[in-house]
This record gives C-alpha cells, structure tokens and sequence, in this order.
C-alpha cells in the first residue's frame, strides 16, 4: 500500500519542466511531460549521479522501419545524466543504452491544486 | 625439415575433430597469371620473372619492411604450401581433419591501389582456389577473397561460389583496408554473404603503410609493428563495423575475426561498452550494449596467447564467452603457426575443448563444414 505525499503546487510544474523534491528522506525528480506527471529516483544507477538535475529532450532512434536512419523520436521524455549523459525515458523509467535496466517509477497524482507522488 | 617430421597427431583425444579456421596456400603470381583477366594477366607474368622473397612482391603484396633482416630469423622449415595435396599431407601431419585456406601474399590484397587491377587479382585468386585447391572432398575447404575496392564486384564473387561445397566463407583483408569495414558501401557484400550463408572473416597481416593501424612506420623492428598491427587491423575495423551497427543491420551475418589472437576481445567489449553508456545518441542503430553484439561474433586463436599460467587462458576465454565463440586456427605454415597440443593445453573441460577445436567451428560455417566427409573422425557422442 503506497502513501500519498504532497510534493509541490500544479503551477510549480508547467508542461515540460522538472523537479528535484524530497520524499520520505530520499530525492525524487517529478516531470511534466505533455501534461502527464511521471516520478523517478534522482539516482542513475550508472553511478549514482544526480539523473533527474539534467535536461529533458528528445533522442535519436534508428531501425529498419526508418531504413536505418536516425530520426528524433520521444521529444520531451528523455532525461540526460548530467554526469555520464546516459538516458532515460522518464515516462518508463527504462535506460536506453541498457535494455535491461530500469528504474522504478511512482504515480503522481493531482490533488486539487497540488501534486501527490504515490511511494 | 620436411613435414612429416613436424608432429605426431597422437596428441589428439579419441573421437576429436580438429577444424582449422586458417590455413594459408601460396599464390605466387606465377600461379595466379593463368587464371587471371587480360590486361591483368601481364602483370602478374611480369610479377613471376621477379626474385620471390617472402611475402613481399611490388604491385601485388608490398611489405614495405623499412628493417634489418638475419639469416634464419623465422627458422628454416618449409613456410610455404603450394599445392592441394601438400597442404593435405601437412594437416594430416599436424592431426587437423578439415581447414579453411586462405591466401598468403594476398593477405595484403587491401594494399593493392588500382581498383580494375585488385577485382582482377582478387576473381583470379578464386578461381585458382576452386580449381587448385578445392576439387576433392577432403576436408579442404576455402574463404572467397572479398576485393574490397569494388563491393559489388565481391558481392558477385559472393553469389558466383555460393553454392561450392567447399567454399566455407568469404575473407575480408582486413590490413590496409580503406575505409575500414563498417562503411555502407560494404553493406552491399554483407547483404550478399548473409544472403549465401557464408561468414566473413576479417585477417589481419602485417603492413606498413599509410593506413590504420597508424604509425606503424615509426617502430624500429618488426617486433613493434607484429604486436601491434594484428590485432589493431582487426581492432579497428569492428569498431568502424559497430558504428554503423553492421551486427545489427544483418543478423544472421556471420561475423570472425583471425590472427589477432583473443586476448584483445574482452578489452574492447568493456571500451565499448562504456562509450556506449555515454554516447548511445550517436549509434542508435544498436540496441544493446556493444559486448552483446561481440558475443555472437567469432575468433581465431592464433597466435594465441601464451601467458605464464596457461590457466589465465580459461579465465580470459570465460571473460567473453569465448568458450562459445573461439575457433581453432593454426595459420600454417607460417612463421608463428600454432599447433593444435598448444590450445588443447589450456586447462580447460573437455566438452569445452570440443568447442574450441571443432564445434565451435560447424556453427560459425554453417552447412559448409560437415563432419560427413569420408575419411573424417565421427564427432564424440
């Protein structure tokens, strides 16, 4: 049974920005990517750099449907390490260079004018 | 030294067959000339009336050797196979059941600069080798030489002998090459070779020349430029391969790498892999880590490593999975041939040495090695 947390106002999180929160003594990063919120650890597992203080964009992905071209894809739900540049699909918590690795995600939740993590 | 003095095979464990991914069969030009497209075949008439030395003919395999050479120095046997039935006689002495013949001078086949000339050079090559060598099934098989100058012209090469019984796979020179293998103006060779069912097999050589490996030229010996030109030539072309995601964009490539040795394997899985933690952005083509990828290739042991404790050699194998991906290779008759006892001298299982000097070996050639062949040892059951 996960608990509920207030972590900020609505309007502290406008599309396309993220934050850093405190919850339950560990950091979190709270993203809103086209209207949706996703929260992840602030912790890549590379090593253990702060993931969620580095920037949002799209990615390059490339595959025979795009004839083996790459092709910008996934705007706005990559977060990049600031540390080693690995990235992460914030909407899943997936590592795209490790297909094996991904991080946990938690709900978040709007409450009114307030946005609640579910951990 | 003749030949049959060279060993006994009774070093062999009952029931074990031997492959031997690289062999090598001489191709003076005096041989090749017949075999060889006008205006092409005067070169190499010319080539035949100049005083053979040892891997080394201008305008066909340049040494460029810019180093002082002794009497001896690579010992006195016999390092040159010319014919079919003494390579057979040689590989029977050796204990070997079946190999795979590739070129000597034209290891160097990269280092030819005439585009015409090299396709020419490199169709006589197969045709020689079809016609010399592989005309009895006796465990003779061969590599196509793939000129690297014309990628269709291979890929014709490709289709033209897919078919051979004894064609086992197709040789990538790998020294000198310019641009290095990964290019796209490769992938119409790579779709030929997939298409066929044949491995390519990248062979280094040693070369100095203004190509990668780089600065070879500055080394004061050939022991310098040995170390280093054999195993950076293939270095360099799977990185070049892995950039443009050549194991991705053909999975069912076969893909094996000879004389660099193996050591080198896990070093450049690790280097890999840790650039593509940072720099995934720039090959998106992958989809894993590099090692990944590396793991489905294959690798020559020669000139394997001999370390102090040869037990660091089943270390290393476990390092990269080489227990399911090293191949047997001797590289006779060459100067720094490995005879089979060293490999299966590293203490290792012997269901893993069944891998490493055979059944490693039916899986990188597919349906082209069989261990149906009369006069063959029944595989261990």
């Amino acid at each position: 049974m996960s608990d509920a947390y207030v972590v900020g106002r609505v309007d502290e999180l406008p599309e396309g920005r993220h934050m850093v929160v405190q919850v339950r003594g560990r950091e979190i990063g709270v993203f809103n990517v086209g209207g949706r919120y996703y929260a992840l650890p602030n912790a890549c597992f590379h090593q253990n750099g702060p993931l969620c203080r580095g920037a949002t964009s799209g990615t390059l992905l490339s595959s025979a449907e795009t004839h083996w071209k790459p092709v910008w894809a996934c705007e706005g739900e990559i977060v990049i390490c600031p540390w080693h540049a690995l990235e992460f699909n914030v909407t899943t918590g997936q590592c795209l260079a490790y297909p094996n690795r991904r991080l946990p995600t938690w709900e978040v939740k709007v409450d009114g004018d307030q946005l609640v993590v579910l951990m | 030294m003749q030949s049959s003095t060279l060993t006994s095979p009774t070093y062999k464990k009952a029931g074990m067959t031997i492959i031997d991914a690289d062999v090598h069969a001489h191709d003076m030009p005096a041989a090749l000339a017949p075999y060889t497209e006008m205006p092409w075949r005067k070169t190499l008439e010319h080539l035949a009336t100049v005083p053979e030395r040892y891997l080394d003919v201008p305008g066909y395999a340049p040494s460029l050797a810019p180093w002082p050479t002794f009497p001896n120095s690579g010992g006195n046997r016999r390092n040159i196979v010319t014919s079919a039935a003494q390579m057979r006689q040689d590989l029977d002495d050796l204990g070997i059941d079946i190999a795979v013949i590739f070129p000597d001078y034209l290891l160097k086949h990269a280092a030819i600069r005439q585009d015409d000339y090299a396709v020419a050079v490199a169709q006589a090559y197969n045709r020689w080798l079809v016609q010399e060598w592989l005309t009895e099934d006796n465990g003779l098989k061969g590599v196509l030489i793939a000129p690297h100058h014309s990628p269709e012209a291979a890929a014709a090469e490709i289709r033209r002998y897919a078919a051979h019984p004894h064609i086992a796979g197709v040789y990538l020179p790998t020294c000198c090459v310019e641009p290095l293998y990964g290019h796209h103006r490769y992938d119409v060779l790579y779709a030929a070779a997939q298409e066929a069912g044949l491995p390519v097999m990248l062979h280094s050589v040693t070369a100095v020349y203004p190509t990668f490996p780089f600065n070879l030229e500055g080394y004061e010996t050939l022991f310098g430029v040995h170390i280093l030109a054999h195993p950076l030539a293939l270095v360099a072309n799977l990185v070049s391969m892995m950039e443009t995601g050549v194991p991705e964009r053909f999975p069912e490539l076969k893909i094996a790498f000879t004389e660099g040795g193996v050591a080198w394997v896990p070093w450049m899985m690790m280097r890999m892999d840790k650039e593509y933690a940072e720099r995934r952005r720039e090959v998106p083509i992958l989809k894993d880590r590099p090692s990944k990828y590396i793991r489905r290739m294959f690798f020559a042991t020669q000139p394997v490593e001999e370390p102090e404790h040869l037990g660091d050699m089943a270390t290393l194998l476990s390092l990269f999975g080489g227990e399911d991906s090293v191949v047997f290779a001797s590289d006779w008759p060459h100067h720094d041939f490995d005879h089979p006892s060293k490999v299966l001298q590293i203490p290792v299982s012997e269901a893993v040495q069944r891998k490493l000097m055979c059944d490693n070996a039916l899986r990188l050639f597919g349906h082209k090695i069989s261990l149906k062949a009369p006069g063959l040892l029944a595989p261990a059951r």
